[in-house]
Order: structure tokens, then C-alpha cells, then sequence
């Protein structure tokens, strides 16, 4: 019973000691546990695994997958940082540049504005294509200058006072349809996700004229293009008492650890700890730190329960995104398809190419 | 995980280069091929299944969503 127990919290859980992390590698591979049939069956892992969203915000995502291995969750998230195509500015025509800053960096922060356009609507642009299409290019244009404002009070010296257009944000860029893009988006509003952005400084007399082109790109040719302001996870906390905690001892675990995830309860005049929701935790481990308290508890993490998080770039990426999340699946099931396939000798040493 | 597999490794040759090294070796006359045919079918299963689950629950919370708005 005992070594079944055993078993099972080695392959469930990856357990937090006070000098070191064990568990930490996924061990049930068939033949390693007498008694456990662990060959993959699709059926099992169908039964098992769930997703469970817990949270949906303008820009936030948070979703537990629950039962899958983390080779998968992290190719997720992986994939999600790097190989899900957005639409950035990347090439910048300047008109007219008289602003302070200079024209190579105005380019560069113009192509990191987050751009609100769903880019499973254009193709990717061709190699070697200098000009852009319709199908693959969104053009903006940003025309501002900056002028001294004759009412302004004589002796001030704010400059939202003195000049008009002296701050050029982002909501100062406006989309320039190309060919045919009034027809082929009638309702589509393409701007930068945020109208706040600053991009430049202006005194009266500068200008800035740029007319910017837009492609679709990925986060693995540059980070610009990655939709996720980041992607992460995190294994769920397992917080276990192994033995009944009161009194002192238990306000002083309730302290370990983050605010809500120890609860004390009054039981027959005696306050007794108890966790309430070990979720909240971030495992500090301060328990640790305390002698009477360190070997009450089990600090551990429930293998393969994943919290992820995503932050995206744009509010109705939440909702593009899911469909990501569901075309990386297509995109790992249908890239690994390989085209050419080497059999190099009888031991089975193969070379792959993608 | 498959039973008749005696070792299963990979390792990515630089990371400049889109080219993966693959090493499986297997017991008895199973081709070595096989293992891996299977396992990308089953990889293709498994996000499949993914998918559908995670549309699924996001479907269902945004309709818990609607329900608690109203």
C-alpha cells in the first residue's frame, strides 16, 4: 500500500524539498511501473484531459489543461510566442523627418506599435517582393506637424499650452487602403491596438510624414510580430498538512504562505489550519524556514495540471487567439508531416527534414 | 510511450538549421520506422483532441458569461 502510495505521488506529483526539487522529470513510461499500464491510448488521454477556462479579459487569457504532458504544454506555449502570425509595420517610407529623432529609430518604434488587424485576412508577403499587394500589405500613413499656438498665455511654459501637436501618438496614424481594400474590408477599422502610444517629441516648425506598410509576420522572424505579451505556465500547487496544525503554529503557517491560501478554523474552541486554495500559492517555501513547521507540510505541484497565461498584444486577439491556440494544433500536427525521410542504416538512425 | 521501443532520442543538430536528429531503436523485428510513424499520428491526435476541448470550454464559459450577465 505504502509503495503503491509512493509510486503514485512520484508520478503525480513533483514534490518541492527544502533543498532541491524531486520528481521533476515524467517517469511513466511503459515497463518503468510493475502494475501501471502506461502505453499511450488515445481513448485514456481523451478521458483524462480536460481545459477548463478560468478567466477572459480584454487582453488576458487564463485557461487550466489538465492530464497532458509537458512536452505538449510547453510546445504550446512555444508556439504561441513564436509561430502565430500578426500584422506589424515593417517597412517605413519617410516623406519628411524634421522631428529630433531620428529616422531609423522612428522606424523601429513604429514597427513594434501593436496593430489591430486579424491576420488570417492577408498572405504573407513574397520574398523578395519590394512593393506589396493588397493581399499582403496594410499601409498607414502618419502626417504631423507640429505648429506654435498664437493663443497661448504669454508666460507659459507648458508645452501642451505653447504648441499644437507636439505629442505624436499612435492614434495619429491612420490606415490608407490599398487596391481593392475599401471593398474587401467595408467594416474593418485597421489601427494600432492602442491610441496612446507616444511615438515622438515635436517643437513648432517639425514635421514627420511617413507612409508605413504592414505585413503579416511571426515572432520567430521578429519579436515584434509575436501576438502574446508573453505566454506562461505554471503547475498547480498541491499543499498537503500532514499532521493537524493549531493554534500559534498555525498563524504562523498561515504567514508562509500567500494571502488566502491557509484558512483557519475554529473546531471545538481550537483554531486548525487548513488550506483553503493552494492555487493562490507562488511556493515562497518560507515554511522551510521554520523547524516546528517544516516537516508538517508537503510542498508539491501537480505534474501535468497546467495554469497558463497569456497576455496578447490586442483585446480581439483573445478571441483570434483561441482559434491560434486550435490552428497550432493544426500547425503541430501538420508540420512534422515529414517530406523526406532517410533510413541510414538497420539501427534506425534517421534524419529528418521539415 | 510504446512497449517494444528500446530507445527513443533526438537532438536538434545548431540551432541555426531547421534539422532535428532522430535515434529509435526497437526490439525484435519491429521496424524502426513504425514507432515513429505512430507516434506523429498520435501527436496529430492529440492536438486535434486539444483543439476540439479547448473550443468546447471556451465556448462554454463565454456562454456562462452571457448566462451571469443576464
Amino acid at each position: 500500500m505504502a509503495a503503491r502510495r509512493s509510486a503514485d505521488e512520484m508520478r503525480d506529483r513533483v514534490v518541492l524539498g527544502e533543498f532541491g526539487v524531486r520528481n521533476v522529470h515524467t517517469t511513466d513510461f511503459p515497463g518503468n511501473y510493475p502494475g501501471y499500464d502506461d502505453a499511450w491510448d488515445q481513448r485514456r488521454f481523451e478521458e483524462a484531459f480536460r481545459v477548463d477556462v478560468i478567466r477572459e479579459e480584454e487582453d488576458t487569457l487564463e485557461f487550466d489543461m489538465v492530464g497532458i504532458d509537458a512536452a505538449i504544454a510547453n510546445a504550446f506555449r512555444r508556439i504561441l510566442l513564436a509561430e502565430v502570425p500578426t500584422m506589424a509595420v515593417e517597412k517605413v517610407f519617410v516623406y519628411n523627418n524634421t522631428s529630433i529623432v531620428q529616422d531609423e529609430i522612428l522606424a523601429h518604434r513604429l514597427g513594434l506599435i501593436p496593430i489591430r488587424a486579424d491576420p488570417r485576412l492577408f498572405e504573407y508577403r513574397n520574398q523578395g517582393d519590394q512593393e506589396g499587394t493588397e493581399i499582403d500589405t496594410l499601409q498607414f500613413q502618419l502626417k504631423i506637424k507640429c505648429k506654435r499656438n498664437p493663443q497661448a498665455a504669454k508666460e507659459s511654459s507648458d508645452p501642451d499650452e505653447l504648441y499644437f501637436n507636439h505629442k505624436v501618438y499612435s492614434k495619429h496614424m491612420t490606415w490608407v487602403p490599398l487596391g481593392n481594400q475599401t471593398d474587401l474590408f467595408p467594416d474593418a477599422d485597421f489601427r494600432p491596438v492602442h491610441d496612446d502610444i507616444l511615438i515622438a517629441l515635436l517643437r513648432p516648425g517639425q514635421e514627420i510624414d511617413v507612409l508605413m506598410h504592414c505585413v503579416k509576420g511571426i515572432g520567430k522572424d521578429h519579436a515584434k510580430f509575436s501576438p502574446v505579451a508573453t505566454a506562461s505556465y505554471r503547475l498547480l500547487p498541491d499543499i498537503t498538512l500532514l499532521q493537524p496544525i493549531e493554534d500559534e503554529a498555525a498563524e504562523t503557517l498561515q504567514k508562509c504562505f500567500s494571502p488566502g491560501v491557509i484558512e483557519i478554523q475554529n473546531i471545538n474552541g481550537k483554531r486548525v489550519a487548513r488550506v483553503a486554495n493552494a492555487r493562490l500559492d507562488t511556493f515562497s517555501r518560507e515554511v522551510f524556514r521554520h523547524e516546528g513547521l517544516k516537516n508538517l507540510v508537503r510542498l508539491a505541484r501537480v505534474r501535468n495540471h497546467y495554469i497558463c497565461k497569456c497576455v496578447f498584444q490586442s483585446p480581439d486577439m483573445v478571441c483570434v487567439n483561441k482559434q491560434r491556440l486550435a490552428s497550432t494544433c493544426g500547425w503541430l500536427c501538420a508540420s512534422p508531416r515529414p517530406q523526406h525521410l532517410y533510413i541510414q542504416n538497420a539501427v534506425g538512425n534517421c534524419l529528418l527534414w521539415d | 510511450p510504446l512497449p517494444d521501443v528500446e530507445f527513443c532520442g533526438y537532438c536538434i543538430t545548431h540551432p541555426s538549421e531547421s534539422k532535428i536528429n532522430f535515434r529509435i531503436q526497437t526490439r525484435g523485428a519491429l521496424p524502426a520506422v513504425e514507432p515513429f510513424r505512430k507516434g506523429l499520428n498520435d501527436l496529430m491526435g492529440v492536438c486535434q483532441h486539444v483543439l476540439n476541448t479547448f473550443e468546447r470550454s471556451m465556448k462554454e464559459f463565454r456562454a456562462q458569461k452571457e448566462e451571469e450577465m443576464q
